[in-house]
C-alpha cells in the first residue's frame, strides 16, 4: 500500500514539473538580423495550441497565424496556415526545449517557396499587473 | 560696493545675455559654494554597441578587459576618452530590463520604446494615444529638487529629428521614440534640434523686452546679438575689475562665435543649394558633427552663464539610418547595428560607437578647459553617457553601453571601471548617481533593487 502511494506521488510531481512550453515567448527569428515576433502557446497534455504574430513589410505591423501541434520529449511540432496570403502558405514551427529553459529550432514558410529561418526564443517572465 | 547679482544680464531689446560668473559676484559665490550642486549632462545614443554582443564584449568593444584603476581603453569604443580618463567611471555589464516586452503585444516593439526608458528606468504604457505613461527621468528629478533657481530648470537638445506625431510602430506613441526627459510619468518634455532656438532660449527668452516680436525682428536684423546689448556690457564693463574684464570679454566672445556659427549654418541653408536634409530646419547643420560642436558649445554657454545647470541631450534616433562618413565608415547606422553576430560587421559597428563617443570627447575638452570656481566646469559636472538598448542585433537591453564623466563636485572620483554583476539593473547605477546628487533620500528609482557602489570595483 505505502509503495502504491509514494508511486503515485512521484507520479504527480513528476506530472507537475514536467516540462512545458505554455507561456508568451520572445522568439528571435534569425535572418540578416534577429526579427522579434510573440509565440504564445498554451499547451494540454501533449497537444499545443497558440499564435504567431508575423511581421508584415509595413514597419511595426504584425499578422497573427493560429496554431496548431504537440509538445512531447522536449520537441515543439506546430504549424498554421495564413489566412488572406495572396499564395497559399503555411507556418511551419519545429523547437526543441533547451536545459537552461530557452528553445531554439527552425521556423519554415511554405508557400510557391520554402523559406527556413533558424529561431531562439525566451519565455517572458511573468510579472505583477 | 554692493556686490553684482549672479542673475544679472546684459539687456537689449529682445536680448538678455547671462553673464558668467564673476569676482564681482564674490558674495553670491560664497553664497553658492554653501551646497555645490554639480551641473548634469544626460547623453543618449540609440542602437546599443558592439561591445554588447557576445564577440563584441569577447573583444571588448566597449567595456575594459581589467575592472579597477588600471584598465586599457585603446581597444574600446571608449578611447577618444583616454585624455580624460581620470574624469571617466565606466559602468559595465548592466540591463535595462525596464525596456524588454513585458507582454505578447509588446514583443518586437522594442525600438519604440526603448529611448523613453534610458532615463526613467521605466518600462512605457504601451498606446499610440495621448495617455503615455513611463516615469519621471534622472534628470528631471533633480532639476525640479535642486535647480529651480536658474532662468532654465533644464534643456533637452537633439540632433535627429523628433517631431512625429500619433503612433510609431507596434502601438507605442512616437513619443516614447522622441523623448528622454520626462517631468512626470505622463509629461515628456519636447526636444530642440534648432541651434538657433536654442540660443534664442539661452539669450533671449527671459528678463524685459523679450517677446516674440522682438526677437524676430532681432533675427531679421544682421546685427549679432552682442550690438543689441552694446550699450548695457559698455556700462557693466566700466564697473568690473581688470579680470572681470577679461572673462566677461572672452565670454562674450564665445557668444558671438556661436551665434556667427548659426547664421552661417543660416546663410547656407538658405541659398537654395541642394541640402542632404532637405527637411530640417535652416538652422540645423546638414554636418553631424558640425551640429553637435554647435549643441555642445551652447550646453557650455548656458553652464557658464547659469541660465540652466541641467541638459539631456539625444544624439540619434531608433531606426535612423544616417551615415557618419568622418567615422571613416560609410554604413547606414540602424542596418549597421544588424551585424548578424559577423565579427567583421560587428568591427564595423564599433566604429560608429566610437566615433559617437569623440562627440562626447569634444564636449569634455570644452568644459575642462573652462574655469569654474576653484577648478573646471569637469570637475562640476557629472555627463553620463549611454543607451537602453544593448545587443541591437538581438534587440536586446543587456551589457548596456554606459559610462559616466566628470567629478561632479567631489561625487565621482573617475579613472575607474566597475563590472556590475550578471542581471544588475542600470537603473541601481542611475539610484546611486541620484544619491551622490543630493537625492539620497531616494528609496528607488525605476526598476532598481539597490543603490550601486560607485567606488569600489566588483
Amino acid at each position: 500500500m505505502r509503495t502504491i502511494l509514494a508511486a503515485s506521488i512521484a507520479l504527480l510531481l513528476a506530472a507537475d514539473t514536467a516540462p512545458t512550453v505554455t507561456g508568451t515567448w520572445n522568439m528571435g527569428l534569425q535572418g540578416g538580423h534577429v526579427v522579434p515576433v510573440a509565440l504564445v502557446l498554451k499547451q494540454d497534455g501533449n497537444t499545443v495550441s497558440g499564435t504567431v504574430a508575423m511581421p508584415t513589410q509595413h514597419v511595426g505591423e504584425r499578422k497573427e497565424i493560429e496554431l496548431k501541434g504537440e509538445f512531447a520529449a522536449g520537441v515543439l511540432k506546430i504549424s498554421g496556415v495564413v489566412e488572406g496570403a495572396a499564395d497559399p502558405t503555411t507556418i511551419e514551427i519545429e523547437g526543441t526545449l533547451q536545459e537552461d529553459g530557452s528553445m531554439e529550432g527552425t521556423l519554415a514558410m511554405i508557400g510557391k517557396e520554402t523559406r527556413r529561418v533558424p529561431w531562439t526564443a525566451e519565455r517572458l517572465k511573468e510579472r505583477k499587473p | 560696493m554692493t556686490p553684482l547679482s549672479r542673475r544679472t544680464a546684459l539687456r537689449g531689446l529682445g536680448a538678455s545675455i547671462a553673464l558668467p560668473l564673476l569676482d564681482a559676484m564674490l558674495p553670491a559665490r560664497a553664497v553658492a559654494a554653501a551646497p555645490r550642486r554639480p551641473r548634469l549632462i544626460c547623453v543618449e545614443i540609440v542602437h546599443g554597441a558592439a561591445g554588447s554582443s557576445a564577440i563584441g564584449a569577447k573583444k571588448n568593444l566597449w567595456a575594459p578587459a581589467a575592472v579597477g584603476r588600471d584598465f586599457d581603453l585603446a581597444p574600446t569604443s571608449l578611447r577618444s576618452l583616454a585624455p580624460f580618463r581620470d574624469y571617466v567611471t565606466v559602468v559595465s555589464n548592466c540591463d535595462v530590463e525596464s525596456a524588454d516586452p513585458y507582454t505578447a503585444t509588446e514583443i518586437g516593439g522594442d525600438h519604440f520604446r526603448s529611448s523613453a526608458v534610458f532615463l526613467t528606468q521605466s518600462h512605457p504604457r504601451q498606446t499610440e494615444g495621448a495617455d503615455v505613461q513611463a516615469g519621471t527621468s534622472l534628470d528631471q528629478l533633480y532639476a525640479a529638487r535642486f535647480c529651480q533657481d536658474t532662468p532654465l530648470p533644464s534643456i533637452q537638445l537633439c540632433i535627429e529629428p523628433v517631431d512625429q506625431l500619433g503612433g510609431c510602430g507596434y502601438g507605442y506613441s512616437c513619443v516614447y521614440t522622441d523623448a528622454i526627459s520626462w517631468a512626470s510619468p505622463t509629461r515628456p518634455l519636447p526636444m530642440i534640434r534648432n541651434p538657433r532656438v536654442v540660443f534664442d532660449e539661452l539669450f533671449g527668452v527671459y528678463g524685459s523686452g523679450a517677446t516674440p516680436e522682438e526677437r524676430r525682428a532681432r533675427r531679421l536684423d544682421d546685427r549679432s546679438i552682442l550690438d543689441w546689448v552694446l550699450r548695457s556690457a559698455s556700462r557693466l564693463q566700466a564697473t568690473l575689475g581688470p579680470s572681470d574684464r577679461v572673462r566677461l570679454g572672452d565670454y562674450l566672445q564665445q557668444v558671438r562665435e556661436v551665434e556667427r556659427r548659426i547664421q552661417r549654418v543660416e546663410a547656407m541653408n538658405g541659398s537654395g543649394e541642394p541640402r542632404e536634409l532637405p527637411d530640417a530646419p535652416i538652422g540645423v547643420p546638414d554636418s553631424f558633427p558640425e551640429h553637435v560642436r554647435l549643441m555642445c558649445d551652447l550646453q557650455l554657454l548656458a553652464f557658464r552663464s547659469d541660465i540652466t545647470r541641467v541638459v539631456s541631450f539625444k544624439l540619434g534616433r531608433d531606426n535612423s539610418n544616417r551615415v557618419y562618413p568622418e567615422s571613416g565608415f560609410t554604413g547606414p547606422f540602424h542596418n549597421t547595428s544588424h551585424h548578424s553576430g559577423r565579427e567583421d560587421r560587428i568591427l564595423e559597428f564599433a566604429r560608429i560607437n566610437a566615433y559617437h563617443v569623440s562627440q562626447v570627447a569634444y564636449l569634455l575638452e570644452q568644459l575642462r578647459s573652462t574655469p569654474d570656481g576653484d577648478g573646471t566646469l569637469l570637475d562640476n559636472t557629472m555627463l553620463l553617457y549611454g543607451s537602453p538598448m544593448g545587443d541591437s542585433n538581438q534587440h536586446n537591453h543587456k551589457r548596456v553601453p554606459f559610462f559616466v564623466a566628470g567629478h561632479a563636485c567631489g561625487v565621482l572620483s573617475g579613472g575607474l571601471h566597475l563590472k556590475a554583476p550578471n542581471g544588475t539593473p542600470l537603473a541601481n547605477v542611475m539610484l546611486a548617481l541620484l544619491h551622490g546628487l543630493g537625492l539620497d533620500d531616494l528609496p528607488s528609482f525605476g526598476d532598481s533593487s539597490r543603490a550601486f557602489d560607485l567606488t569600489t570595483p566588483v
